[in-house]
């Protein structure tokens, strides 16, 4: 697979907090436009790996490659991977002293060297795509935790990022929320994005992966197409595991 | 609505809150008494036998009924401006004006970006001290040595603020330093200039540095004392800052990371203005120390505006009058308090909109 066509490319990698080994020899490709989920119980590494990906987190042996850019020591690299790669957070993590308009335009301008016209253009456009426009104005104080993850979803898209990185992008919302942002997901897979996603709604990751990954323990334990995936899982964690978050 | 219904409720109000028991009602006639005396005596003795210009100054003295505010009228020239050369004066009322002005300008919220703060005191800053230095535009030169009472109180406290404030940030992001020890070293340094007394921080920059300094180094007392007082509050106002900062929440710069921001937009745009915020009741309580505190000066033989109230009654004619001139020099530090105190509470109103 040619170089372009490689979003990620994660080799041996292993990740230790203090003498903790939580990721162990991670093997992780991910082609351009490709939607991986990525589940597994908790404390198992899934969202520790995402973060490795833009360097939230640091890895001490493999190496980990994004759209050709190796992740190493290097600030400037790390910087360059961070404005191609978007991210959304379970808390959101909107910041809570800018109106949403201000949270969206604020790396465009400041990174991507904007002007405030251009970047509120972009804005809005994206505010409208996530259907919250009207809310521009307003604090993210003042928002419901749904519509607030919606502009994390917009304010990360306003960077214009190759890859999109959801950590838990749903497990901090009210039920009756969870759709809503769950439908902008969806939206932005049927546009091609390349998409990592942290999450435990089956639901979506039937209908838009093409690949899930099953983690325990800090490995991949399993990993194939949905409909393999959930029909004929082949390990027994896998098993006991969608046992346990299908069953009820 | 029964428009009479407020009224009686609010009577209902004062009976339950004050007179619901007999203990009650007496401790609130008892304490009613006392206020209403209090208040009475001070009326009687500020307004009613109060004796106000200075060319009736027989009827003050031992054994007078009232004030003797006359020694105001007389010496507040020297309360208020010090030794500076009584027909330059007017520099030095304008200089405190114009400081008040910057103050009263930087609480509109079209201020509020570093940059237009930065150049509104900047441009404040500079013309008060062009109006009390002088030596240029055909003004007399005025030496610091000269300047006193509350153009000198605003001028100390004014440059250590805004000489201490960068120095603050600046100390509290070194603390915060990932390397262990630059954050260390800078610990070890704020705590140790925490636990001398200022006192002894002012005249060790006063009286001793100028022995160990190379001569180009040594420059003015006032700006010696000036730099020490800035460093003490920069090592407070820092950990404050530090506070702030501690108290947001992790997610706040990961999220700022994860959209590229580098680490000065981080601080600047995410990290500071937030911490400031968590931080203002405490920083505004650290300002009102450091106002006050400015009085400290005297004892390197600077004459801020308590030191010159204390020349304004030092002398045979008027030293019956301390009260007096303590009351007058007490009506201007709170006038200057209670109205950073009145910031205060309109900057957290404001940005409580922000917040939820």
């Amino acid at each position: 697979m040619p170089i372009s066509q490689t979003a990620v490319r994660i080799s041996q990698m292993d990740k230790y907090y203090g003498t903790f080994h939580a990721l162990k020899g991670i093997n992780l490709e991910v082609a351009k436009g490709e939607k991986i989920v990525v589940c597994g119980p908790s404390g198992s590494g899934k969202s520790t790996l995402i973060r490795c990906i833009n360097r939230l987190e640091e890895h001490q042996s493999g190496t980990i490659t994004v759209l050709g850019t190796e992740l190493d020591d290097n600030l400037d690299n790390i910087d360059e991977i961070r404005r191609e790669t978007g991210m959304v957070f379970q808390h959101f993590n909107l910041f809570p002293h800018m109106t949403i308009l201000e949270n969206c335009i604020l790396a465009p301008k400041l990174v991507r060297k904007q002007s405030r016209a251009e970047a509120e253009e972009v804005a809005m456009e994206y505010l409208t795509r996530v259907k919250i426009p009207e809310q521009a104005d307003k604090y993210p104080g003042q928002l419901s935790g749904g519509q607030q993850q919606r502009v994390a979803i917009a304010r990360a898209l306003c960077m214009k990022p190759e890859i999109m990185l959801f950590d838990e992008p749903t497990s901090a919302l009210d039920p009756e929320m969870i759709s809503e942002v769950l439908d902008v997901m969806v939206g932005l897979a049927q546009d091609g994005m390349t998409m990592i996603c942290v999450t435990h709604e089956m639901g979506f990751a039937r209908q838009v992966a093409d690949r899930v990954i099953f983690m325990a323990d800090g490995e991949i334990v399993e990993e194939a197409a949905p409909e393999t995936f959930f029909t004929t899982p082949k390990h027994e964690r896998t098993q006991a595991f969608l046992g346990q978050i299908l069953g009820h | 609505m029964d428009a009479t219904l407020p009224r009686q409720t609010r009577l209902r109000a004062l009976r339950t809150d004050y007179f619901s028991t007999r203990l009650d009602t007496l401790v609130t006639l008892g304490f009613g008494l006392l206020a209403a005396w209090v208040l009475w005596s001070l009326f009687d003795w500020g307004v009613l036998h109060a004796v106000w210009s200075a060319e009736n100054r027989e009827a003050c003295g031992h054994g007078a009924e009232g004030a003797c505010w006359a020694v105001i009228d007389a010496r507040w020239r020297l309360i208020l401006f010090g030794l500076y050369p009584f027909e330059e004066q007017w520099r030095s009322a304008l200089a405190c004006a114009v400081i008040v002005l910057t103050g009263g300008a930087s609480c509109a919220p079209w201020f509020w970006t570093a940059r237009r703060l930065a150049a509104l005191w900047v441009a404040g800053f500079v013309t008060f001290y062009v109006l009390m230095r002088g030596g240029v535009f055909g003004l007399t030169e005025v030496s610091e040595q000269n300047w006193g009472g509350l153009s000198l109180t605003i001028f100390i406290f004014a440059s250590v603020t805004l000489l201490g404030m960068p120095l603050a940030i600046v100390f509290a992001l070194l603390r915060r330093s990932q390397l262990p020890w630059i954050a260390r070293t800078m610990g070890v340094i704020i705590d140790a200039i925490r636990s001398l007394p200022l006192l002894s921080i002012m005249f060790t920059f006063a009286i001793v540095l100028p022995f160990v300094l190379p001569g180009w180094m040594i420059g003015d007392k006032l700006h010696r004392v000036i730099a020490g007082y800035a460093l003490f509050f920069a090592c407070y106002q820092a950990e404050i800052i530090r506070g702030g900062i501690q108290s947001l929440p992790g997610g706040q710069e990961e999220a700022a990371q994860a959209l590229g921001l580098g680490y000065w937009h981080r601080i600047g745009h995410i990290i500071l203005p937030q911490a400031f915020r968590n931080a203002l009741p405490a920083t505004i309580n650290q300002l009102v120390i450091t106002f006050k505190e400015t009085s400290l000066v005297v004892i390197i033989g600077f004459f801020e505006i308590l030191a010159s109230g204390n020349a304004a009654y030092g002398n045979s004619e008027w030293n019956f009058a301390h009260v007096e001139v303590y009351a007058f020099v007490g009506l201007i530090y709170f006038v200057f308090v209670f109205a950073l105190s009145r910031y205060g509470a309109y900057l957290e109103r404001r940005m409580a909109v922000a917040e939820r």
